[in-house]
């Protein structure tokens, strides 16, 4: 099998070369799905300097048929937004459908099947509603606990929250991280968000209001969760070759992408396992091997020496707390105190999510991975207005999770000339 | 669409007040109103109610709104891991599957190893467990919001390698520990589904 680092040498290099986005909100009930990747694709294509009908292929990220209302959503996308005759593809992923459509887009273009790829996440989540409660939230956890394992686990009453909840109460058992030192995520992402105009959930906030609100599924609260959010958000990719046709003055190049996903039934992690070199259930064992492969294709031996910054799946508070761990930003526990140092605050070491991740600027899901990657090609072209970070090295990295126990995992490392 | 313009308000609508007592409202609404009958046919008559004024239409505006849902029937088979089913359903005990080459336990069952792909063999597994690591919900679907809070974890049989996710007896407690020691409970009337039993604190301080 070759090494990562050997495709990059072989493959083709792709760039991002536009983005475009629908503002993140609770609901859009004026728009529907495909109107929203309509309303992503249009300023995408036009940053780009392209036609619609130079793109040769388009990826959708779309995670949840129930949310949609509708089996097979991407291909009435694909008949809205005009591409009929180009192929299209539909990666469904959970949390991480952003991610992967991603690396189905890269594929695409790396692999010289096409010169241009545009790639689409969107949802539409809040279409589902609890008559009995009169509102959308409980219908909307309904609608994706369906993920889990029908037989084995949806029986029991299972959540999202519930599923990485309990990797959080592992996490702290194992490594001693606090609630307290989670709500610091909570502060820093919903701060973020005040300077991202797209942003669902702009909130300036303090550790109490973040213990004291209340109780999903414990350890966490309602301000540890990100919000269910509709949207759109889509990227351009082009080979290199069609940048230099088209004088792409400033291409933000895929420099590594690394995937795995972990046993879904999470309670068979173990150390005893091929991947118990990472660890067992406490440890987010897929997410240190999807950066470690992406690190290895962008030539990264120490990324807090090489990123400028991160945007890391903060579904949840201590899920960017195992984050940091994983991407080897800090070491294996060492996370609630990386927090605690500064060091991912926006004005930090290494700023992470300074679009306010997912608990900040919403958790659109097949749109949140593309969004998340967007922000770091907007960042390293300078782009990103009052949350601009510095760019010293010129890369940056972007962290798509998802499914039963974070088994998905995606990890895109971009960057400048 | 034009660039949005940067918020002017600090906190969204609702406000932490309102979050904090909104799980409390909801859940006595939810045992006040449901629960005498399937939710089901309760939505139906909260939409037929909705729908009095004009019949099909929810809401117009710059969009028009409509009720609707998505039900299916299935005959649904276990296929390979029937007999775990059977036995719990029937004489109340838990069956795990071991694999007949490397001697993994896996439970829940598997009829083929993951980790060296041979078959397994069926093989009881002990009642008694220990949680791995667990949680405790307090928000949930109308289907559970009659019993939050409850805990939901993975127990691993104390002669299994692998652990199963189940509910686990609070028993007033807050939160299950992982490393908790725990004993399985059945319920007397079972019928064949992963709830027909669950995990109890096997010590109690």
């Amino acid at each position: 099998m070759k090494s990562y680092k050997q495709m990059k040498i072989d493959k083709r290099r792709v760039a991002v070369v536009g983005t475009g986005q629908t503002k993140f909100e609770a609901r859009t009930p004026n728009k529907s799905y495909f109107e929203l990747a309509y309303d992503a694709a249009m300023p995408a294509i036009k940053e780009s300097g392209i036609s619609p009908e130079s793109i040769d292929s388009v990826v959708y990220g779309i995670y949840n048929d129930l949310f949609e209302r509708q089996i097979m959503p991407d291909t009435y996308v694909h008949d809205y937004l005009g591409m009929y005759g180009k192929p299209g593809i539909r990666v469904t992923t959970g949390g991480a459908t952003g991610g992967y459509a991603f690396r189905a887009g890269y594929t695409e273009v790396a692999s010289g099947l096409s010169d241009i790829t545009m790639v689409i996440g969107v949802e539409k989540a809040q279409d589902c509603y609890d008559w009995a409660q009169g509102k959308a939230t409980p219908e909307v956890i309904k609608s994706i606990a369906y993920s889990a394992d029908m037989t084995w686990e949806f029986p029991l009453g299972t959540s999202a929250a519930s599923s990485y909840a309990i990797l959080a109460s592992a996490h702290m058992k194992k490594y001693g991280t606090t609630e307290e030192q989670a709500a610091l995520v909570s502060i820093k992402n919903h701060g973020n968000a005040m300077f991202n105009p797209y942003a669902q959930s702009p909130m300036k906030i303090t550790v109490d209001d973040v213990l004291q609100s209340r109780m999903i599924s414990y350890p966490f609260k309602m301000l540890d969760c990100s919000l269910y959010t509709e949207g759109a958000y889509a990227l351009i990719l082009m080979s290199e070759e069609k940048t230099r046709e088209l004088g792409i003055v400033d291409p933000v190049w895929v420099m590594g992408i690394g995937s795995s996903n972990d046993k879904s039934f999470t309670g068979a992690r173990s150390v005893k396992d091929r991947m118990g070199k990472y660890g067992d259930i406490a440890d987010l064992r897929n997410h240190y091997e999807a950066a470690n492969q992406a690190y290895l294709m962008a030539d990264i031996e120490n990324p807090m020496k090489s990123l400028d910054v991160a945007e890391l799946h903060d579904a949840f508070t201590f899920t960017e707390i195992q984050g940091y761990e994983a991407m080897g930003l800090c070491g294996k526990g060492k996370g609630g105190k990386f927090i605690e140092d500064g060091i991912p605050l926006i004005n930090g070491d290494l700023p992470v999510s300074p679009s306010g991740g997912l608990l900040g600027a919403g958790h659109a899901v097949g749109a949140t991975g593309v969004m998340q990657i967007g922000e770091v090609v907007n960042q390293l072209r300078h782009m990103s207005g009052k949350r601009q970070v510095q760019i010293n090295h010129g890369m940056g990295l972007a962290h798509s999770i998802g499914g039963p126990g974070s088994s998905y995992c995606s990890v895109s490392v971009m960057g400048v000339d | 669409m034009g660039a949005p313009v940067l918020p002017t308000v600090l906190f969204p609508s609702w406000g932490l007040t309102e979050l904090k007592n909104s799980t409390e409202k909801a859940k006595e609404t939810i045992k006040k109103e449901l629960k005498s009958r399937p939710l089901e046919s309760m939505i139906d008559e909260i939409i037929a109610e909705r729908l009095k004024p004009e019949p099909s239409v929810l809401g117009r505006g710059d969009y028009f709104e409509i009720p609707d849902k998505m039900v299916m029937f299935y005959k649904y088979s276990y296929g390979g891991q029937s007999k775990f089913f059977h036995e719990l359903k029937e004489n109340a005990v838990l069956y795990g599957a071991k694999c007949k080459s490397c001697g993994m336990v896996y439970f829940p069952p598997r009829t083929h190893c993951s980790e060296c792909y041979s078959e397994t063999s069926w093989q009881r597994v002990s009642n008694e467990g220990i949680v791995l690591s667990s949680t405790t919900s307090w928000y949930a679907t109308s289907d559970f919001f009659d019993v939050v809070p409850y805990a939901v974890g993975y127990v691993k049989p104390l002669d299994a390698d692998t652990g199963i996710l189940q509910r686990i007896d609070l028993r007033g407690k807050e939160v299950i520990e992982p490393g908790t020691k725990v004993t399985a409970r059945f319920r007397e009337k079972r019928i064949g589904v992963v709830s027909d039993f669950w995990y109890e604190m096997m010590e109690q301080d």
